[in-house]
């Protein structure tokens, strides 16, 4: 078991260094650097930055220099504990990053837990009445929720939103609030807010989740140990709950090793759409902006997460499931 | 069960059939504004209005004597923690005095906006550009004082005095003088770890210049050769004239001046390399320049000592950009008000500018011209009332908001090299396009079609008929200029061949999507309009930073671009010619070798460019009625070569649709829409009121 976990640690560490070469290569791929995007986006919005300017900003961030070189600078900062400047901010990654992390999880947490509280019981509920009336309501329901892309179901609630209810346009505070201290009445105005990011990001995860859980706990149901524990007079709730459902789990505890990473960039486009200040848009402008130390350290921290995540996720499963804990020994 | 499964199955189908007849009925109704563009257009010209905007008093008798100030800072003077207003301001003979537009304004307020991101702090600075040396007046055409109350060019044209406010104070109290300048130019400008490049603003032929102090309040720019036009590179949005906040929020360490008495604390030569160096790696930047960088824009840091009108509260790298009043700042109105009369501004942010241009429907900005679009101008008009704004347009200067750049210097294809510096090929191109049609299409009818000249208002405008020159639909002339370079072959099809047997004819022309001009659109709008001349245009839609990149490669034949800024040639060469090697969509490699003076990049073939080369290098030491003449001269060259083919232009598309609250007081009915105005600075926001 030790031995084990020793050998996935090694294998994790040398997958993120692998990773971070990748991402660094990655943000490289495109044509032009920080520079030449900084000037584009000068001239697209009516200002100009001159040549002397242009050469000087690239010596100063050494993207004169060849790419092993900054990679290697990049490296020897990260060692330090020092992700770099995030061009476009002028200010440390770790701070640019660390200012959006928290309501990037609150967003997210809040996200999930919409989903989960939605999909595990309609899947059940589906599983265990199938083809009833509301099975195929929750199908028609899910179908419409997996088909409709989220930033479009983000723009239409956006603007229902705002023509028919009067809120805030995008965003996760009212106007006078975001400059606010955090206090009782902030935790409510974004508690007000969140319902709408929370369900708009949550509702094709959700629709999904109803059908792998009501596919997997159909194909349990029909087992003959289900018939055995039903035969012996067990109650039905205890009959399903207890095994069926945990089986039928299993999937639900694999994709842990996804939600860690999604848990602190949030979804992209959807962010965008809503103009929520997460990590999500952040890592979408570094990228567009060309500001390798910014997009790259999001990148790596993705990575890390979707390393730990899958790490975690093993360790769940084997405890959730006897099966694959005793099959080891 | 079945019969279950059948009846959702229909119901289904039904709610579907439903969706699919409403999105026709959608579809129908997309298809009216198209029938009905020549309506917008009569909606659009009378939301421009007169071109106005406040005087600057410049003689001082007309001063006033006695002084008020905001309510806030009042109270601050009461509880001892600010002087009294009189000794926060300027001497009496030493202000900046304004008349506002309308009338005298009431203290107070907070001014709401939308902002983008910390890559969007022209939005702030723009606002701020008072701290500029000098600027222009609310025309954009006259240069006035501005940070300096006076200016003095040598009769050798060699040397530029300013002179300053005696009594200007920065945002925390302490005195501006000609040491904080020396500063600059000693500590920052000549500090190669700083600024590695000098700027080209401030040298003449390439030669550097340097700067004097010749007593507290006097400075001299100097110069190994006349550079009369050096005054205008202190009015103009440039490195060194553009003010010290705007220049440091670009982190580009411009601006000419900088707080002494704040600064030095973050330069080695105060104290030690390693006791900067530590206290940056304490903070988290990898060296001192990256701390000084992050501690020199107003934008980042709100400690920083500014010459604004307002001081940043909250940084742009936060949900808000907040800004309060400076208790410093130098201006009154002509009732002796210290202004600004706005409190704060407050600017929220918006990660895309769909959700700017949404709030600004729902009235949650009081004025915002910036990141509105022009498209969206019927659903402005629609919530005009519900949202209690005005929708003012403010038409801009340049010629083309979609100018066709071609790129002379492009090589891949020889053939098409060959055709693409043919003059009468590119003449045969700007006469194929319907330029009205696009005006409908695209501008809803508010643009002004022609070539790629300036508005006949601006200085160097060669005059109106050089706006429609080569820049009209005629089929018949385009098709015999076609004839006559040699495409008289045609395939099946009726597009014309290439004359190396290799074929159809294929352009290709770039286009970046996203921007303020749907230049993709117009691209395939164009495509068509070719198609009657014979010529096969492929339209390819690129990111901004690849279409950019090719441009530095040489890559493009064409490119769709703006040319604004180019009604001041001389101030911003870029979109109008190839001299500028940060940006040269008319052949890169032209632009090098004019930058490098030939040591480096490719010496133009043509000899219209080289002449239009000379004309725009020697205006910089020549005086002003012999510069617009060279002005005049270089545009009719560039018209007649026309090395970018213009489109329309002088529109409100760029930053021109302004979303005014009905509660603002002292806003024109239109104002100067030009970079080198840094647009609304001219309309002198420290006048706006909340009435």
């Amino acid at each position: 078991m030790l031995a084990y976990i020793v050998r996935r640690l090694m294998l994790a560490v040398l997958t993120v260094w692998a990773i971070s070469v990748l991402s660094f290569m990655i943000i490289h791929l495109p044509p032009g650097d920080y520079v030449t995007s900084y000037i584009a986006s000068m001239s697209a919005s009516g200002s100009a930055v001159s040549e002397g300017e242009a050469s000087a900003l690239r010596e100063q961030l050494g993207l004169d220099k060849p790419i092993t070189i900054q990679y290697v600078k990049w490296m020897g900062l990260m060692l330090q504990g020092n992700f770099g400047m995030a061009m476009e901010w002028g200010r440390p990654v770790t701070d640019v990053i660390g200012d959006r992390l928290t309501l990037t999880m609150v967003i997210s947490v809040a996200a999930i837990i919409f989903t989960w509280a939605l999909a595990l019981p309609i899947g059940i509920y589906s599983a265990v009445y199938p083809y009833s009336f509301l099975d195929y309501v929750f199908t028609f329901v899910g179908f419409i929720g997996l088909a409709i892309p989220g930033f479009l179901l983000a723009l239409v609630v956006m603007y229902v939103g705002f023509a028919y209810f009067g809120a805030n346009v995008g965003g996760l505070f009212s106007p006078d609030m975001v400059e606010e201290s955090w206090s009782m009445a902030k935790v409510w105005d974004l508690t007000k807010h969140l319902p709408i990011p929370a369900i708009v990001l949550g509702v094709s995860g959700t629709a999904q989740l109803i059908r792998i859980m009501r596919s997997n706990l159909l194909d349990e149901l029909r087992k003959p140990y289900v018939m055995t524990a039903r035969a012996r007079g067990l109650s039905e709730y205890r009959v399903i709950m207890r095994y069926p459902v945990r089986v039928a789990l299993n999937p639900f505890v694999s994709t842990i090793g996804y939600l860690l990473p999604y848990v602190v960039s949030g979804s992209i486009i959807v962010s965008l759409v809503l103009s929520l200040p997460t990590v999500g848009p952040l890592l979408l402008k570094a990228l567009i902006a060309q500001d390798m130390f910014l997009a790259g350290t999001i990148v790596l921290l993705l990575g890390v997460m979707t390393v730990i995540g899958t790490f975690v996720s093993d360790l769940l499963l084997m405890w959730v499931d006897p099966r694959i804990r005793l099959g080891r020994q | 069960m079945k019969l279950m499964r059948a009846v959702f199955v229909l119901v289904g189908l039904g709610i579907l059939g439903t969706l699919a007849m409403r999105s026709g009925e959608a579809a129908a109704q997309a298809a009216t504004p198209t029938a009905a563009a020549a309506q917008p257009a009569k909606i659009g010209s009378s939301l421009i209005g007169k071109l106005e905007g406040p005087e600057i008093i410049l003689d001082a008798k007309a001063y006033p004597k006695t002084f008020k100030e905001a309510p806030s800072l009042a109270a601050q003077v009461k509880a001892g923690k600010l002087p009294a207003v009189a000794k926060r301001l300027p001497e009496t003979s030493q202000l900046f005095v304004v008349k506002p537009l309308h009338e005298i304004g009431k203290y107070g307020g907070n001014w709401r906006r939308a902002f983008t991101g910390p890559a969007d702090h022209e939005n702030g600075n723009r606002i701020n550009s008072i701290d500029k040396i000098l600027t222009f007046d609310y025309t954009g055409t006259k240069i006035i004082p501005s940070l300096a109350r006076d200016w003095k060019v040598s009769d050798d044209g060699k040397t530029t005095t300013i002179f300053l406010r005696k009594g200007a104070r920065w945002s925390d109290g302490k005195p501006l003088t000609a040491d904080d300048f020396m500063f600059w130019y000693n500590e920052i400008y000549l500090n190669k770890n700083i600024v590695p490049t000098p700027f080209f603003e401030f040298q003449i032929n390439g030669k550097d210049g340097t700067m004097r102090k010749i007593d507290d309040y006097t400075v001299a720019f100097d110069f190994p050769e006349p550079y009369d036009f050096f005054v205008y590179q202190l009015a103009g949005s440039t490195a060194i004239g553009a003010g010290f906040a705007t220049r440091g929020a670009f982190q580009n360490f411009g601006g000419a001046y900088a707080p002494a008495h704040y600064l030095k604390q973050f330069l080695p030569k105060f104290s030690s390399e390693v006791a900067v160096n530590k206290k940056a790696k304490d903070l988290g930047f990898d060296s001192w320049v990256s701390l000084l960088k992050n501690r020199y824009s107003w934008a980042l840091n709100n400690e920083l000592p500014v010459m604004t009108p307002w001081k940043t509260v909250s940084p742009i790298n936060t949900p808000t950009w907040s800004m309060e009043r400076n208790p410093y700042f130098w201006a009154v109105d002509t009732a002796g008000n210290q202004l600004p009369y706005i409190d704060r501004i407050t600017m929220t942010l918006a990660e895309n500018t769909e959700v700017a241009n949404l709030r600004a429907i729902a009235g949650e900005y009081d004025i915002q011209e910036r990141h509105m679009g022009l498209a969206k101008l019927p659903v402005f008009l629609e919530n005009a009332k519900k949202g209690n704004y005005t929708v003012h347009l403010d038409p801009s200067l340049n010629g083309s908001d979609a100018a066709i750049h071609i790129g002379n210097a492009y090589v891949a294809d020889p053939e098409i090299s060959r055709l693409l510096k043919n003059k009468d090929f590119r003449h045969a191109l700007a006469l194929g396009i319907d330029r009205d049609q696009l005006n409908e299409a695209f501008w809803l009818g508010v643009g002004t079609p022609g070539s790629v000249a300036p508005s006949p208002d601006t200085i160097y405008s060669p005059g109106p008929e050089w706006n429609k020159k080569w820049a009209v639909l005629d089929l018949k002339q385009a098709n015999e200029l076609l004839d006559k370079v040699g495409l008289t072959k045609k395939d099946a099809d009726g597009y014309r061949a290439r004359t190396d047997g290799k074929g159809r004819l294929r352009l290709e022309m770039v286009t970046v999507g996203g921007q303020f001009v749907p230049y993709t659109q117009v691209g395939e709008m164009i495509k068509q309009q070719w198609k009657k001349i014979g010529i096969d245009l492929d339209v390819k839609e690129l990111e901004r930073n690849l279409a950019f990149t090719r441009d530095n490669g040489n890559e493009n034949q064409m490119i769709t671009w703006a040319n604004d800024g180019s009604e001041m040639i001389f101030l911003f060469p870029r979109h109008a010619l190839p001299v500028d090697a940060a940006e040269a969509h008319m052949g890169m490699d032209y632009a090098k070798w004019y930058s490098s003076k030939g040591t480096s990049g490719k010496k133009p073939d043509d000899p219209e460019m080289l002449r239009a080369f000379d004309l725009f290098r020697n205006a910089f030491g020549m005086k002003e009625e012999d510069r617009i003449k060279n002005g005049k001269e270089l545009w009719k060259i560039i018209v007649e070569q026309t090395w970018s083919i213009g489109t329309v232009g002088q529109s409100p598309a760029f930053m021109g649709v302004r979303i005014v609250k009905n509660n603002m007081g002292n806003v024109p009915e239109r104002q100067v829409n030009a970079q080198h105005a840094r647009t609304p600075h001219t309309s002198m926001p420290i006048t706006f009121y909340f009435k």
